[in-house]
C-alpha cells in the first residue's frame, strides 16, 4: 500500500517537487477558460438543439487549462468540473444533475476519462520539456565553468612561471623582493590549484555521476604518482605510501582520484599546521578498497566535523579568513569525486595526534583478476 | 664565443613562451620562438634547432601535424608542453614520435631536467650506446644484464619471467623516456595485440614487487598514469 501511495505521489510531483502548486494565476486561467467555454456553449444552445459539441468544447477547455497551468491539479479539477458543468447546464434535464438517464453514465465516464488523459498527458509533456530545458541550462553552466577555468589556467601558468624565472634566474634580488615574489608565486600556484579543482568538478558532470569516465587502474601507480606530485611541491613534508602485497585493480578516473589525494595532502599541511609527516595507506575490504591519508598535525577541530565536506566551512564566523581558505572547495571536491565513484569519505582524529581522512572505492564487477598472470 | 644548443619554443601565448625563454636563456641555451605552426615550420628548416618545445594548441594548425612532419625527415627531439587533463593528447603525441612531455604548470628545474635528458638522448642515441658497449644498463642498485637476461638488484638476481625481463629491458634501453602502454604492448606481444593493456599492468605490478623496495614508492620504474611507464635515467 505504501509503495502504491509513493508511486502515486511521484506521479503527481511536478518538476519543482510540489504536488499541487496552487496559485492565483492557475485559478485565473481555470475560471476564465471554464467561463469562456460555458458562454460559448450557452450561445450555441440558442442556435442549435443538438448538444454533441458540448463535451468536445469542454475537453478542449481542459486541454487549455492543463497547458496554461502548472502541475496536475488544475487539469484534474477542470476534468471533474466540466463533467459536472456539462451534465448540469448543457444536457437534458437542464439545470439539474442527473447521471441516471440511459446512456449518460457511459457518455460522462468517457468524457471524464478523455479529459483526464488529455490533462495529465499535457502536464507530463510540459514537465519533461521543463526538465530538458533545465538540464540544457546545467550543461551550458558546466561548459561555461569549464571554459572560464580553462582560460584562467594560461595566465596563471605564466604568472607563476615568470615569477619563478625571476626568482631562480636573478641572484641580485633583495631579501625583501624575494619574499614578495615568493608570496606572489605561492598565491598564483594556489589559484591554479583552485582552477584545477573547478575543472575536476566539471569533469564529474554535475551531480549525476553518470558522465564519469572510469578505467581500471593499478591503485599503487595512482598513489605513487599523487605522492610524487605532492613531494615536488612540498619537499619538506615526508610522505610515505604503503599498499597491500596483492596489486589492486580499481575502476576509477585516475586524474580525479589523484586530485582527491593531492587535496587531502594539501589540506593536511595547510590545516594540520604542524604536519611534518603524511602516510597514505591502502587496504583491501570485501568488494572495495579503502585509502587513508593520515597526518601528524594538530587534528581537526571538534566543531568543524559537521561542515567538513559541504564547502561551507569558510563561511563560519569568528575565524580569520585566511586560516580556512580553500578548505571548503578542496574537501567538497573530494567528496563529490568520491561519491561520483560510488564510494564514501570519512574523517577522524587519531589518538596519537593528527587527522585521518579515508575514502572507500568499490572494486566493480571484475574485481581482481588473477587470470591475466603471465 | 661558445656554441650553445638552440631551442625552438612553439607557443602561441606570448607570456608563456616569454618565461620559458627566460629560464632557458639564463641556463645557457640559445632560444628562438614561433607563435604559429607556419612560423614553426620555417624556423625549423632555416635554424635547425637542437630541440623543439611544442605546445599542441596552436592557432593555425594542430600541433600533431608538426610532430608528424618533422619526424619525416629528422629525429630532432620534441618535447610537448601540455596542460593537465590531456592524457590522450600526450599519448598521441608520443606515439607520433614526440620524445617527452611536460605538464603545465612546471618548475624551472623540471623543464631544464627534461631538456637536458632529451638533448643527451639525441647525442648518445638514448641509453643505447652505453648499453651496446657494456651490455648492461645500471641505475642505482639495479643492473639490467642484457647478455645473461637477468635483472640484478644490489647484485642479486631477482628472477623475472621472460616477459617481465623483456619489459624491463625495453624500458632500460629507452631510460628517461616515457614509453606508452601501446608501444610496450606491441614490442612485447607483437603488432596484432589489441586494446586492453591489463596484461601489461599486471606484469608491471609483478615486476615492481620484485625490483622495488616499496611498490608504492618506486625508485626505478615510474608510472605516468594514463600514458605509460618511464625508467629512471641511467648512471
Amino acid at each position: 500500500m505504501k509503495y502504491v501511495l509513493k508511486k502515486i505521489k511521484d506521479f503527481f510531483r511536478n518538476s519543482d517537487g510540489n504536488y499541487f502548486p496552487i496559485s492565483w494565476k492557475g485559478w485565473l486561467s481555470f475560471f476564465v477558460i471554464m467561463g469562456v467555454s460555458s458562454t460559448v456553449c450557452s450561445l450555441l444552445k440558442n442556435i442549435t438543439t443538438s448538444d454533441t459539441h458540448v463535451p468536445l468544447i469542454f475537453v478542449m477547455a481542459v486541454l487549455l487549462i492543463a497547458l496554461t497551468t502548472d502541475g496536475y491539479f488544475y487539469g484534474l479539477l477542470a476534468s471533474l468540473a466540466s463533467v459536472v458543468m456539462v451534465n448540469y447546464a448543457f444536457t437534458f434535464p437542464y439545470n439539474k444533475l442527473d447521471y441516471s438517464i440511459y446512456g449518460y453514465p457511459l457518455t460522462f465516464f468517457t468524457m471524464f476519462s478523455v479529459s483526464l488523459v488529455v490533462s495529465t498527458m499535457v502536464t507530463r509533456v510540459k514537465n519533461q520539456e521543463k526538465a530538458r530545458i533545465e538540464s540544457e541550462k546545467e550543461k551550458i553552466r558546466a561548459n561555461l565553468l569549464r571554459a572560464i577555468s580553462h582560460d584562467l589556467r594560461t595566465p596563471l601558468t605564466s604568472i607563476s612561471g615568470s615569477i619563478g624565472a625571476v626568482l631562480e634566474g636573478d641572484d641580485r634580488l633583495s631579501e625583501n623582493s624575494v619574499e614578495l615574489l615568493t608570496g606572489a608565486r605561492d598565491d598564483a600556484e594556489w589559484l591554479h590549484r583552485m582552477v584545477e579543482n573547478l575543472l575536476s568538478v566539471t569533469r564529474i558532470g554535475g551531480d549525476k555521476g553518470g558522465a564519469l569516465h572510469t578505467e581500471t587502474e593499478v591503485l599503487e601507480e595512482v598513489l605513487a604518482e599523487a605522492a610524487a606530485t605532492f613531494r615536488k611541491r612540498s619537499p619538506e613534508v615526508e610522505v610515505t605510501v604503503s599498499v597491500p602485497e596483492e596489486p589492486l585493480f580499481v575502476p576509477m578516473d585516475a586524474m580525479l582520484i589523484e586530485q582527491v589525494l593531492f587535496n587531502l595532502m594539501d589540506n593536511a599541511v595547510t590545516h594540520g599546521k604542524t604536519t611534518t609527516r603524511i602516510s597514505i595507506a591502502a587496504k583491501t575490504l570485501p568488494g572495495s578498497v579503502s585509502v587513508s591519508v593520515q597526518d601528524n598535525g594538530r587534528g581537526i577541530d571538534a566543531g568543524a566535523f559537521e561542515h567538513l565536506f559541504d564547502g561551507s566551512l569558510q563561511l563560519q564566523p569568528g575565524k580569520e579568513a585566511d586560516s580556512t581558505r580553500g578548505m571548503g572547495i578542496g574537501l567538497s571536491v573530494c567528496k563529490a569525486v568520491i561519491e561520483a565513484h560510488g564510494g564514501t569519505l570519512a574523517a577522524a582524529n587519531v589518538p596519537e595526534g593528527g587527522a585521518r581522512i579515508s575514502f572507500v572505492l568499490p572494486l566493480g564487477e571484475e574485481g581482481n583478476s588473477d587470470d591475466y598472470q603471465g | 664565443m661558445t656554441i650553445k644548443d638552440k631551442i625552438l619554443i612553439v607557443e602561441d601565448e606570448k607570456s608563456i613562451s616569454g618565461f620559458i625563454k627566460a629560464i632557458l636563456q639564463t641556463n645557457g641555451y640559445d632560444v628562438i620562438t614561433a607563435s604559429s605552426g607556419g612560423e614553426a615550420f620555417s624556423m625549423i628548416s632555416s635554424h635547425c634547432p637542437d630541440l623543439i618545445l611544442l605546445d599542441l594548441g596552436l592557432p593555425d594548425m594542430d600541433g600533431m601535424r608538426i610532430i608528424e612532419d618533422v619526424r619525416r625527415w629528422t629525429m630532432l627531439p620534441i618535447i610537448v608542453v601540455s596542460a593537465r587533463n590531456y592524457e590522450r593528447d600526450k599519448v598521441e603525441a608520443l606515439d607520433k614520435g614526440a620524445d617527452d612531455f611536460i605538464t603545465k604548470p612546471f618548475s624551472a628545474a623540471e623543464l631544464l631536467a627534461r631538456v637536458r635528458v632529451a638533448i643527451r638522448h639525441m647525442r648518445l642515441g638514448a641509453a643505447g650506446d652505453s648499453v651496446a658497449n657494456s651490455g648492461r644498463f645500471t641505475v642505482g642498485g639495479m643492473t639490467v644484464d642484457y647478455g645473461r637476461h637477468q635483472v640484478l638488484i644490489d647484485g642479486e638476481n631477482v628472477h623475472l619471467t621472460q616477459n617481465e625481463f623483456k619489459i624491463v629491458a625495453l624500458l632500460g634501453k629507452c631510460a628517461g623516456k616515457v614509453l606508452t602502454y601501446d608501444f610496450i604492448m606491441k614490442e612485447i606481444w607483437g603488432p596484432q595485440v589489441r586494446g586492453n593493456n591489463q596484461i601489461l599492468r599486471v606484469n608491471m605490478a609483478n615486476i615492481r614487487r620484485k625490483i622495488e623496495k616499496n611498490p608504492a614508492e618506486p625508485q626505478y620504474i615510474f608510472t605516468e598514469v594514463g600514458v605509460g611507464y618511464r625508467m629512471a635515467e641511467g648512471d
